[in-house]
Parts: structure tokens; sequence; C-alpha cells
């Protein structure tokens, strides 16, 4: 924006501003600043405070100073708490190694326009207009024990295949259905990138005897970076954010525990407790600390 | 009942100033809107619109409350707002809904789960309305819609026992008889007969996590008795209790008799396996059977039910669950005049009659309605209560619900992964009961 006028320039250009201009940028200025205080901001630290209090969230009389309360009782008391960090983490790895390569991969076959390239495009976006939820909604009816896989499979529900309470193999249920848009969006950002690079590149690196590989791996993924900041950003906050698809599936039961549930199930209904409030942050601090160290360390790479 | 005060002494309340020095206290303008619950004016009429809330959008119940709605719009010419929504959507949203601007009259639960709203003030007093309608009512029924401050914030709807389920034809061919079946080894034996057959004895689902509370609840009210399970809930007794431990114990001789996939299913699933005839028996509350009426009549007269079997001799069958459903006026709401008065006349016989003329099943709290003209499957359910000398809610309307939602559940679920893991599972239930943080 115009405001962030250089020093040694800024006396002559702020007299470039009619009361007009000044009226018209601090609408333009003010009101998104206000909303993103009050909307973001406000409730972020909110939250935080909150953390440290017992409070079941309907009079402020009633809020009481716990100190680290909740902190300890998530920490040393509550065994769901591991398991949802072991969930996470494991939804974080298989995104990382499995949906985000194989996005990039479809986006570069497409790119290459490989026979019936335009259906492929379609066909594996077509997930990512869907919401989460309706996302969760659809595999629901296909995997349930009543659903469309097991009437396929002429099983009923006494002796159906069991994907969402075998509980050894349902986060594997659920991470092909979280990849299945996963992989989606991922290849679209790609391939948005991917259709910007010049085409003199690729010629250059193929007059110059370069392999397939060797142009992806030394000159294509390279000219990528800023799609793959994007993309590690994305894939980091899309595991750790993971909420919808499991509660369309098991509510706030402990069917498949995520940090996302916890948060939910103990901070809404009648049984709150600002035990919510501080899963919130710590999911918080999990996903806000990886990103500003990658984000950190890329830019000042890009200094040098 | 469990009676929620001794939970409040359960532990020493936090003092000191600290409550507000936070200096959240700024964040305010986030809080839902401010109430201005425009008291009920005495005297004046009462005019509409009046909103009413329902926490169900299945077909069966909706049916009947539409009615209980229709009838009352028939009868004052109040123009009255039906709004429905899912049960545990409802149920998640209800703190911020009664903050907020919330529906005048809403469908809830009887118990702790009404008291602790009531306590903090979003909840309209009913006392008058139970000084019109009180005598319809039976005195359990006025206690259970009493608030810790000795006045009343619940009209009751209906009731339904917890029990085993079964289906008549079923146990016809199998050459059972029901009434037979009272002790834990004759029940056993039974469900051996139905597993021999190739059937499923004992149906169960757990998918949502509470499911499965009701059989712990009634098996342990069996083993230990209404005053250990009440105490167990309250905290003063302890999970790692081996009296808990035998109740696990007990339940894990059932464990050969469910269908293997108790985590897929949720409680629909379980009766589905009885309606489909897979299941000889089911443990449920008797609200179901509405489904079994909406398959057909057929299925639905087929129906019936007997107390959950003895397992100690000391406390034959003297306990059941049996959870009350009803109503309550929101404090918040925007015409709290016309919330009372549509809750007096939900409440008054004129009203469940208008539900009852639905046919849709139902054992109403009111005393109006005449048993005889129950059906049968409806009079087995009162003869169940009958014999009942102690009754109990329900595992998440007894105890504290940031326990029971979120580590009574879970635990329980674990446990059908895991049963050999009981001994870890208590000890970690009890130190979240303890790790709970104190009522204020």
């Amino acid at each position: 924006m115009s405001t962030t006028a250089t020093n040694n320039k800024q006396v002559s250009r702020r007299r470039a501003f009619s009361k007009r201009d000044k009226i018209t940028l601090g609408f333009f200025v003010g009101i998104p600043t206000a909303l993103h205080l009050a909307l973001v901001w406000i409730p972020a630290i909110a939250t935080i405070g909150l953390s440290f209090t017992y409070w079941t969230g309907i009079q402020y009389s009633n809020i009481r100073w716990a100190g680290l309360g909740n902190y300890k009782n998530i920490f040393f008391s509550t065994p769901a708490f591991y398991d949802a960090l072991q969930n996470n983490v494991i939804w974080l790895l298989w995104f990382f190694l499995i949906a985000s390569p194989l996005g990039v991969l479809l986006a570069y076959q497409i790119d290459r326009q490989i026979r019936g390239h335009k259906f492929y495009q379609s066909a594996y976006y077509m997930p990512v207009v869907l919401s989460l939820a309706v996302t969760g909604i659809i595999w629901n009816f296909m995997l349930r024990p009543d659903g469309f896989i097991n009437g396929l499979l002429g099983r009923d529900i006494d002796n159906a295949v069991s994907f969402f309470g075998n509980y050894d193999i349902n986060i594997y249920v659920i991470m092909v259905i979280a990849s299945w848009r996963h992989i989606g969006y991922i290849m679209l950002l790609y391939l948005a990138g991917l259709k910007a690079i010049d085409s003199s590149l690729r010629e250059a690196a193929a007059i110059d005897g370069a392999t397939e590989w060797e142009t992806f791996r030394k000159i294509i993924f390279p000219t990528m970076k800023p799609v793959n900041i994007i993309i590690v950003v994305i894939t980091m906050i899309e595991s750790l954010r993971a909420f919808d698809i499991v509660y369309i599936i098991y509510g706030t039961s402990a069917g498949l525990p995520i940090l996302g549930i916890l948060v939910f199930q103990n901070i809404a209904g009648e049984g709150a407790s600002m035990k919510g409030a501080a899963y919130a942050v710590i999911l918080f601090v999990l996903s806000i600390g990886p990103i500003i160290a990658y984000l950190a360390q890329q830019f000042k790479e890009d200094v040098k | 009942m469990t009676t929620p005060d001794k939970l409040l002494s359960r532990r020493s309340v936090l003092k000191g100033s600290a409550a507000g020095a936070l200096g959240i206290a700024a964040v305010g303008g986030l809080a839902a809107c401010s109430s201005d619950s425009d008291g009920a004016s005495g005297g004046a009429a009462v005019t509409g619109p009046i909103a009413f809330g329902a926490r169900t959008v299945d077909e069966q119940p909706t049916l009947q409350l539409r009615a209980l709605v229709d009838a009352y719009s028939a009868k004052t010419g109040n123009e009255v707002t039906y709004n429905a929504t899912e049960s545990n959507a409802f149920q998640n949203n209800l703190s911020q809904y009664l903050q907020g601007t919330p529906d005048d009259t809403f469908q809830w639960m009887a118990g702790y789960r009404m008291q602790f709203f009531a306590e903090q003030g979003l909840l309209v007093d009913l006392s008058d309305v139970w000084a019109e309608i009180g005598d319809q009512y039976d005195e359990s029924y006025k206690i259970a819609s009493t608030g810790l401050d000795g006045k009343q914030y619940f009209v009751p709807q209906s009731w339904y026992p917890w029990g085993m389920h079964f289906r008549k034809s079923m146990f016809a061919d199998l050459g059972l008889d029901a009434d037979s079946v009272t002790t834990w080894d004759e029940f056993l034996s039974m469900l051996d007969g139905m597993k021999s057959k190739g059937l499923i004895g004992f149906a169960a689902g757990d998918k949502g996590g509470w499911e499965a509370m009701g059989t712990f609840d009634i098996i342990n009210a069996r083993t230990n008795g209404y005053q250990f399970h009440v105490d167990l809930l309250a905290g003063r007794e302890e999970w790692t209790d081996d009296r808990v431990l035998q109740v696990f114990k007990n339940w894990e001789q059932l464990l050969p008799y469910m269908n293997t996939n108790v985590l897929d299913l949720e409680w629909d699933g379980a009766t589905q396996l009885l309606l489909q005839k897979k299941a000889g028996t089911v443990l449920m509350g008797s609200w179901f059977a509405g489904d079994f009426k909406a398959q057909s009549d057929e299925d639905y007269f087929d129906l019936s039910i007997i107390p959950f079997p003895e397992i100690n001799p000391e406390h034959g069958r003297d306990t059941i669950d049996a959870p009350i459903d009803g109503f309550c006026v929101a404090a918040n709401g925007g015409n709290n005049a016309g919330g009372i008065d549509l809750i007096k006349f939900a409440g008054d016989m004129e009203g469940v009659q208008a539900m009852l003329d639905t046919g849709v099943p139902m054992t109403s709290a009111n005393r109006g309605q005449d048993t005889s003209t129950y059906d049968a499957f409806q009079k087995e359910q009162l003869a169940v209560m009958a014999e009942a000398q102690y009754i109990t809610q329900f595992l998440d309307r007894d105890t504290r619900p940031d326990f029971a939602g979120p580590v009574v559940g879970p635990a329980i679920q674990s446990w059908f992964r895991n049963p050999n893991d009981v001994n870890k599972i208590l000890e970690s239930l009890q130190a979240q009961w303890e790790a709970l943080p104190p009522l204020s």
C-alpha cells in the first residue's frame, strides 16, 4: 500500500495527499485493521489469557486464576493429549512425505500435457472445491458400516469392514480421505507456478542434455522456490489445524483424537473449561513456531 | 439422584481475588450479547411470537413437538416459530445459545444438566408454573425439575427406562422365556444359547462415546449398588477401587456375546441389529422404539423390555437409568412471558394430549396420561420402572460434564479396544478426576 513510503520521501508524499485521500486511505487501512484486531488478535490474546484460568465460559465473575493448572492437567494427566499429538504428527508426516509430493508430481505430469491431462486436472481438482466438512460427509457415506463400500461388498452391519472403528488403521483411512482433497490443492498451486516458468529454461536444459529428472531437480524445483515455500507452510497448517473431517465422522468422541478435536471438546458444550483454551494455545505454538522458523530462514537466504 | 451440591463440596473452592484480575474483562465486547431479559410483566396478556427450540431433527419426535406447538397456537392464537437443531450440535452450543438470543422455550434434560444452567442465571424460574400444574406430576419429577436454590426451572415431557430390549418373536423362536432370565448366570447362559445359534447376544455400539455409559451405569449399580454408583460419580469413591475393577470384569464376560464392531456402530447401529433380528438383546433407552414404529407397527409391537439381570443378590434389580426429558425457558429469550405460557401448556395435560394424539409412542411424565391406554410395550416399560427403587439419570447427566464426555467416554472406548488395560485405564480415570478444576 502507498503508506509504505520511504523516509526521505515521506514529507513530500504526505503533502500530496488531499483531505479526501486521507479519509479514503483511513477507511481502507482502518476498517481492515479494526476488523483484524477485533476478530483475530483480541480473541487470540484473550484465549492465551483464559488458558491460565478455570472458567466454564458463562459468567465473568466465575473466572478463577489457575496458573499453569490447565497445562499441568494436559501434560501430566491427560493421555488423550499424547494420542492426539501422535496422530497430528502422523498427519504431518503423511502430508509431507506422501500427499504433497504426489500433488507436485501430478502437477508436473499435467504441465507436461500428457494425454488426457485436462480430464485429470479437473478430476483431481474437484475435491478441492468441496469444503472439508462435505468431504467428511461423502466419505462417511462411503465407508461406514452401512455405507456404499460395505454394501458393494455385500456386508451387513454386523460383519462390515471396519474402516472407522479399528483404531489401528483408522488414522490411515482418514489420511486417505484428507489426501484426496490435499493432493488436488497442492497440484493446483504447483501447476500455477509451473505455467509461469519460462519455457526457454527447459529448452536450454534439454539442449544441454539434461534428463527429465535432472531438469526437474536442478532447474524447475529451484525456480519454483516461492511456490515451494507456500506449499510447505500450507501443508504444515493443514495438518495441524485438521478438524472438520474427523469431527464429521467421529463427533467429539475419542474415535480419533487430534488436537483440533480436543480444543473443541473442551471448550464447547457443558463440559467447557479453559483446558480447551490451553489446548488451543498449544496448537497455536506448534503451528506458528515451525512456520516462523522456516520463513525466517528462507528470507535470510533471500537477503544473502 | 445425584445431588450436585455434594459435588460442589468435593473440593475446596478456590478463593482469592484473582478472579477478574486478568485484564481479560476488557474482552467484554466479545461476549455474547448482554441480556436484557424482559421479565414476565405480571398480568399482561401473553402475545406472540414465541420461539420454540427443539433438540432433535429426527422424524418421530419432530412430529410430536410440532403437534404440541400447533396445538398451542391453535388454542391461544399466539404465533410460535419452531426451530430445530440436531441434538449433538444443540448440546455443544447450549452455553453460547443461552447467552445469546435463544428461543423462548427449549427442549432440555432434567437433573444436573438443567441445574448447571439454572445456577448461571440462564433459565427462568418456573415455580409459578409448577404451582399451577404441579399436581399433575409425582413428587420425583418435581425434584428432578428443581434447581439447587429450591426453585423449579424445568417442566418434564417424558421419561424412558434403560433396559434389555428384545423381540418377542425371536424369543419365541428360540424357546426363551424372558421373565425367567433374572440372574447373571441365567443371562449369560441365555447369551450363550444365542451365540450357539449364530446370533449376537448383546448388541452394542459406542462410536459416539456415550452409548456404553449406560452399560457401565447398570453393571455398576447391579454389582456395587446404587449408593456406590452415585458416590463414585460424585467423586466420593475412587475409580481405582477394586469394586470398579469388578464392574469391568463382569462387563468383560459380555464381550464374547457382543458384535465385534462396537466402536464402529453408534446407538442406532446397535438397535438396527435388533431390528434386523441379528441380535437377541440390546441395552438401550426405550426412546428408540419410535424408530421401530416408523419401520412398521409389527416391529414396534414385537418389542419388549426386561430389567438388566441381577448380579449381586444384595442389590437385586433395584436401580435403573431413567432419564427425564422436558423443557426450559431461556432467561435471555425475547419473550419470557410467552415462553412461560408455552411451557405451561406443554406441561399441562392438554399439551401432553396433543403430543400423544400423534400416535408417536411416549411415556409421559404427566400423571394424567392414562396408563390403561398404554400399549403393551409401554406397560412393560412401566413394569421395569416399578421394580426399581432407585432411579439414576445417566452417567453424563449424573457427573461433572467436563468429566463425562471428555474423560469417561474415551476411557470406555479404549477399554473396548483393549480390555486387558483395565487397570491402567482406571488409574488414568482417577488421575483425570483429580486433575479437574475446582467448581467455582
